[in-house]
C-alpha cells in the first residue's frame, strides 16, 4: 500500500514536472521581463499617472510606480517625455490568415480562422508599428453564418502558428448580414439568401437545426450510458456543434451589419434563442438602435468614418461610436484593413472632433472595450497589475495628429522598436518570390478586409473573369 | 493519284500485307516476353555499398530469384550465373522514392459543369475520392518510369491525382511490366493534399481542413456503429454503405498512415495539427521548408523531404540571369536595396538546400520524395544538399534504409544483404562523383541496362561507323 502511494506520488510529481517543462519550452520565449521608466502611464482605466514606472516581469504587468529598480535580466526603456499605453486591440481584422472566406455555402461555422493562422505575414509587423498588440483575425463576411474566428497577439517573429494564438480567449464567430451573404449566395447561386428577409431565416433555421442537433446527441449519450444500449449516433457535423456550442452561450457572435432594422432583427432572434453574447461589426446605423443595443448588453465595432462603399453603407456619420458610446454601449473603433490598423489611435482621435470624448473614452474605443467584446478584458485592454505585458509606448499623446508610436511590447518582449526598425523584417522568404515584388505588399496585407476570397468566388460564379 | 481500292487485286495484296505485319509484331513481342536465360546473376568485383557506411572492395553480388543470394568477397559464381562484370563499377541497393506520380496516368482535364449548389457538390468534383485506388490508374509504358529508374530509383511510393483526399497510395517496382507486377504493398497509405476544390465547397483551406475533420469523425462513428451491427443485426437500423468513409478504416485501425504532401512549414503545421486532433498515423511528404520543424516532427511523422530545390541564382557571368537583373534592377534604382533582398533571397535558398543536412545533424531520420523534382536536377540537388553539409552516407541512407523503414518495407528493401529483394543501382564511379554514370538497375532481380540519352547514343552509333 504505502508502495503503491509512492509510486502514484512520484507519478503525479513526473507528470507536474513534464508539464513545467513543457510549458517552458512553449512559452518560455515568449514571455520577457522589461521596465519602462519616467513615462507618462495612460492606463485607461485607473487614470494617467505621470513620471511613471511600469514593470513587466515574465511577460506580466507586475508593479506601476515611481522609482521602481530594474530586476536582473531586464531590458530598461527611458520613456521620459513619452506616453505609455495599453497594447491597441483591433477587435475586426482578417491580418496573419492564408484564408479568409469559405464562400461557398451560407452556413460554414465548422470552419476556423484558428486553423489558418500565418505567422510570417509582414502584416502583422506593419500593425505593431501602429502600436497594435491583440488582433480579432476574422473569417469574412460572405455567409450569413461564417466561420469562427481567433483572437491572436502579435508575437511577430514566432515560426509556430500557434504561438500566435491568445490563448484561453473565448471562442467567437463571424456572422453577416445585408448586402455581402445576398450578393454572394442568392445573387452569385441563386439559393438562400436573396433577400435581408432570407438571411434571417438561413440563422433560424441553423440554430432550429443546431437545438434538434444537440438534443438528438444528448439523448443518445445518455442512452448509452444504460447497459445493453445498441442505437446508431446521429449524423455527426461539426457545422452544428459550432451552431450548438453558440446556443450553449460558449461562443461570442460578431455580426456584420448596417443597416438598424436588420440589426434590431438579429437582436430578436438572440433573445428568442437566449444568446447574450452579441458584437454588432460595422454597425453603421447603429446609432438608431444605441439604447436597444445598450439594453440588450449588445456591444458595437465601428469604423470612425469609412462608409458609402456600397449601397447599404451611406446612412452614416462619424458620430456613431460618440452616440453609442453615450448611450451606454460598448463600443470599439476598428480597421478591417491592414493600412488602417495601423493608425487606430488617430481613428480614435477623430471621436474627439465628432462627438467630443474625453481622451479616456476615445482611448477605451481601441484598447479596454475591443478586449471586452472578445471577452479578455481581464487580461488585456488596459495597464494594471497582474494584466498582461502588452504595451505601447508613443512619442506625443496617442491621441495627438502628431503621436509617433515608438516601441510596442507584446508579454514582455519589445517586438516593434522605431530605433531597430530593419528594411527587411520578414520572417520567412520565399526564394521563388522575384525581387522585384518584395516590398511593395502582401496579398493579404493591403486587401484583408471581409471580402476577400468572396469577391473572387462571386466573379467566377457570375463568369466575370 | 491512283485509288488501290478500285483494284480488287492490289486490295488483296495489302490485305496480305497486313496479316504479315500482324504475324512478325506478333512475334517481335513473343520474343520480347520470354523469360531471361537464367534468373541467376553474379556482379563481380565490384565495388559494394551494403548500406550506408558498408563498403567491401572487390566483391561478388549474386542474384537469383529476384532476391539476394550472397554478397561477399572470394564467392564462387555458380555455373548458370549471368555474369555482370563490375571491375570499376559500385553497386547500391535500389533507391526508394517516398512520395512520386510516376506510371501513374493523369485524368483528363475536364471542364466542370457549374454546380448549382457551391455549397453541396458532389464529392467527386470537389476532390474527395479516398476510395480510388492508385493501382487502377498504373500505366507500365509511362514513359518517366525509364527516367526515374535511370537515376537508380527502383521502387516508389506512388498516389493518384485530385484534390484533398484523391486516393490510395501503392509502393511500386520501376520495372514497367504488367499493372499487378509493378505492385509491391497495394495499400501503402490514403493520400491527402491541403487542396481546396475550385468554385465549391471545400474552396479555401479553411474549408478542407472543417471537411478533413468531419469525414474522419463520421468514419470513426460509422465504423464503431459497424462493429455494434455486425455482433448482433437484430432490430438494428442498417448501416449505410459508404465508400469515402470507409476508405478512413484502415487508418482508424492504423493500418496504413495518411500520406500527406507538405511542402511549406505552414501546411506541415496544420497537417500536424490535423495529426494531433485526430490521432493517425503520419507520412508527411515532399516537405521542402521543414528546417524549424524537427522537433514537432521528429516523434509525430514519417518524413520524406522533397528532392526539388528553388534554383541556385548564378554569377553574373550567366548570360540569361544578366539581362533578368538588369531589369530587377532597373525597378530598384537603390543598389544596395536590391543586394540586400539578394541576400536574404540567397540566405532562405541555402536554407532549403541545407534542410536535410539540419535533419542529419538533429538524429532525425528521413527519406526523399521527388513529386515535384525533374529527373534532370535530382542528381545535382542532391550534391547541393551534400555541399550544405549532408553526408554522403546520410544522403544514402534517406534514398535506401531510411526511406524503406519508413515505408514498412525495411525487411525486404534498402540494404544489399542475403535474402533482400535483389534491387540494385550500379554505377561507374561511386555515385554522388561529378562524373558518375548509373549503367545497371537491378529491379527484383530483373537486370535493366541503362541507355544513354538519345543525343549521346546517336553519338555513339556514328562513332561506330567508320
Amino acid at each position: 500500500m504505502k508502495y503503491m502511494l509512492t509510486k502514484a506520488l512520484l507519478r503525479i510529481l513526473i507528470a507536474g514536472f513534464t508539464a513545467m517543462v513543457i510549458t517552458v519550452s512553449l512559452y518560455a520565449q515568449n514571455t520577457g521581463t522589461v521596465l519602462i521608466k519616467g513615462g507618462t502611464v495612460i492606463t485607461v482605466t485607473k487614470g494617467t499617472l505621470e513620471n511613471t514606472d511600469v514593470l513587466v516581469r515574465d511577460g506580466k504587468i507586475a508593479q506601476i510606480g515611481k522609482s521602481i529598480a530594474a530586476p536582473a535580466n531586464s531590458t530598461t526603456i527611458d520613456a521620459t517625455g513619452m506616453f505609455v499605453m495599453p497594447g491597441i486591440i483591433d477587435a475586426h481584422s482578417h491580418a496573419a490568415l492564408d484564408a479568409i472566406n469559405e464562400a461557398t455555402s451560407p452556413v460554414t461555422s465548422e470552419v476556423y480562422t484558428g486553423e489558418v493562422l500565418n505567422p510570417f505575414e509582414i502584416g502583422i509587423y506593419r500593425a505593431l508599428g501602429g502600436g497594435v498588440t491583440t488582433i480579432h483575425a476574422m473569417h469574412g463576411s460572405a455567409n450569413a453564418i461564417g466561420g469562427e474566428c481567433e483572437t491572436i497577439k502579435l508575437r511577430y517573429g514566432v515560426k509556430d502558428a500557434n504561438a500566435l494564438r491568445m490563448e484561453g480567449a473565448p471562442r467567437t464567430i463571424k456572422f453577416a448580414l445585408g448586402e455581402n451573404p445576398t450578393r454572394v449566395h442568392g445573387g452569385g447561386s441563386n439559393i438562400l439568401p436573396r433577400t435581408r428577409m432570407g438571411v434571417e431565416f438561413v440563422i433560424r433555421e441553423a440554430f432550429a437545426k443546431a437545438k434538434e442537433y444537440s438534443a438528438a446527441w444528448d439523448k443518445y449519450n445518455k442512452d448509452k450510458t444504460q447497459k445493453g444500449f445498441r442505437g446508431a449516433p446521429p449524423a455527426y457535423s461539426i457545422r452544428l456543434e459550432t451552431l450548438s456550442e453558440i446556443l450553449k452561450g460558449n461562443i461570442i457572435i460578431h455580426c456584420h451589419s448596417y443597416r438598424a432594422d436588420e440589426i434590431y432583427s438579429i437582436l430578436k432572434i438572440c433573445k428568442e434563442y437566449g444568446i447574450k453574447r452579441i458584437v454588432f461589426q460595422h454597425v453603421n446605423e447603429g446609432f438608431k438602435v444605441a439604447p436597444e443595443l445598450a439594453e440588450y448588453g449588445a456591444m458595437a465595432s465601428v469604423f470612425a468614418d469609412w462608409w458609402a462603399y456600397k449601397f447599404e453603407v451611406y446612412y452614416s456619420t462619424a458620430y456613431n461610436a460618440a452616440i453609442l458610446t453615450r448611450n451606454g454601449v460598448v463600443t470599439s473603433i476598428n480597421s478591417d484593413d491592414g493600412e488602417l490598423m495601423r493608425h487606430l489611435y488617430h481613428e480614435a482621435g477623430k471621436t474627439q472632433k465628432y462627438g467630443n470624448l474625453s481622451d479616456e473614452e476615445a482611448l477605451s474605443l481601441i484598447t479596454i472595450n475591443p478586449a471586452k467584446q472578445l471577452g479578455i478584458e481581464s487580461r488585456v485592454g488596459s495597464l494594471e497589475v497582474g494584466k498582461e505585458g502588452d504595451i505601447a509606448i508613443f512619442k506625443g499623446h496617442p491621441l495627438s495628429v502628431y503621436a509617433i508610436p515608438m516601441i510596442t511590447i507584446v508579454d514582455g518582449i519589445v517586438r516593434f522598436d522605431r530605433q531597430k526598425d530593419a528594411d527587411d523584417m520578414r520572417v520567412m522568404i520565399d526564394p521563388k518570390e522575384p525581387l522585384d515584388a518584395v516590398n511593395i505588399e502582401t496579398n493579404t496585407d493591403l486587401s484583408d478586409n471581409c471580402m476577400k476570397d468572396a469577391e473572387e468566388v462571386f466573379y467566377n460564379l457570375f463568369e466575370l473573369k | 493519284m491512283k485509288n488501290p481500292c478500285r483494284s480488287s487485286g492490289s486490295a488483296l495484296f495489302l490485305t496480305l500485307i497486313s496479316i504479315l505485319a500482324i504475324t512478325f509484331s506478333l512475334c517481335a513481342q513473343d520474343v520480347r516476353n520470354l523469360p531471361p536465360v537464367s534468373r541467376s546473376y553474379a556482379i563481380t568485383k565490384v565495388t559494394v555499398f551494403q548500406g550506408p557506411g558498408r563498403k567491401l572492395d572487390n566483391a561478388t553480388v549474386l542474384v537469383r530469384d529476384g532476391v539476394i543470394a550472397a554478397v561477399g568477397q572470394n564467392l564462387a559464381v555458380p555455373a548458370d550465373a549471368v555474369i555482370v562484370k563490375g571491375d570499376s563499377l559500385y553497386v547500391y541497393a535500389g533507391f526508394i522514392d517516398g512520395l512520386s506520380r510516376v506510371a501513374v496516368n493523369k485524368p483528363k482535364e475536364e471542364t466542370r459543369e457549374k454546380q448549382k449548389d457551391p455549397g453541396n457538390p458532389a464529392p467527386e468534383a470537389a476532390g474527395i475520392t479516398p476510395y480510388v485506388d492508385v493501382r487502377a490508374l498504373l500505366n507500365p509504358v509511362e514513359k518517366s518510369i525509364e527516367e526515374w529508374r535511370s537515376l537508380g530509383f527502383t521502387v516508389g511510393q506512388v498516389v493518384p491525382y485530385g484534390g484533398m483526399l484523391p486516393g490510395r497510395g501503392a509502393l511500386i517496382y520501376y520495372n514497367g511490366e504488367a499493372t499487378d507486377k509493378m505492385v509491391l504493398n497495394p495499400t501503402a497509405g490514403l493520400y491527402s493534399e491541403l487542396t481546396p476544390a475550385e468554385r465549391m465547397y471545400p474552396a479555401t483551406i479553411l474549408g478542407v481542413l472543417a471537411k478533413w475533420k468531419e469525414l474522419y469523425r463520421q468514419a470513426t462513428y460509422a465504423k464503431s456503429y459497424g462493429g455494434v451491427y455486425a455482433a448482433n443485426k437484430s432490430g438494428l437500423e442498417v448501416p449505410e454503405s459508404d465508400r469515402i468513409l470507409e476508405a478512413f478504416y484502415p487508418v482508424i485501425d492504423k493500418q496504413i498512415p495518411v500520406i500527406f504532401k507538405a511542402e511549406k512549414s505552414l501546411d506541415a503545421q496544420r497537417v500536424l495539427a490535423l495529426k494531433s486532433q485526430l490521432g493517425f498515423n503520419l507520412t508527411i511528404a515532399e516537405l521542402k521548408e521543414g528546417w524549424d520543424l524537427i522537433p514537432s516532427l521528429k516523434s509525430n511523422a514519417k518524413i520524406f523531404l522533397s528532392l526539388e530545390l528553388p534554383e541556385e541564382k548564378k554569377d553574373d557571368k550567366g548570360k540569361v540571369d544578366a539581362e533578368k537583373k538588369k531589369d530587377e534592377q532597373a525597378m530598384f534604382p537603390d543598389s544596395v536595396e536590391f543586394k540586400a533582398l539578394e541576400k536574404r533571397r540567397d540566405d532562405f535558398i541555402a536554407l532549403y538546400a541545407g534542410q536535410a543536412a539540419a535533419y542529419q545533424k538533429a538524429g532525425v531520420s528521413f527519406g526523399f520524395s521527388t513529386l515535384s523534382a525533374k529527373p534532370k536536377d535530382v542528381k545535382g540537388n542532391l550534391k547541393r544538399m551534400i555541399k550544405a553539409g549532408l553526408s554522403e552516407d546520410a544522403a544514402l541512407a534517406a534514398l535506401t534504409t531510411n526511406a524503406a523503414q519508413a515505408l514498412g518495407v525495411g525487411d525486404r528493401l534498402g540494404t544489399i544483404d542475403n535474402g533482400k529483394i535483389a534491387n540494385l543501382v550500379i554505377s561507374r564511379r561511386p555515385y554522388f562523383d561529378d562524373k558518375s554514370k548509373v549503367v545497371y538497375v537491378f529491379i527484383a532481380g530483373k537486370l535493366y541496362k541503362v541507355n544513354a540519352t538519345p543525343e549521346k547514343a546517336e553519338a555513339d552509333k556514328k562513332k561506330e561507323k567508320p
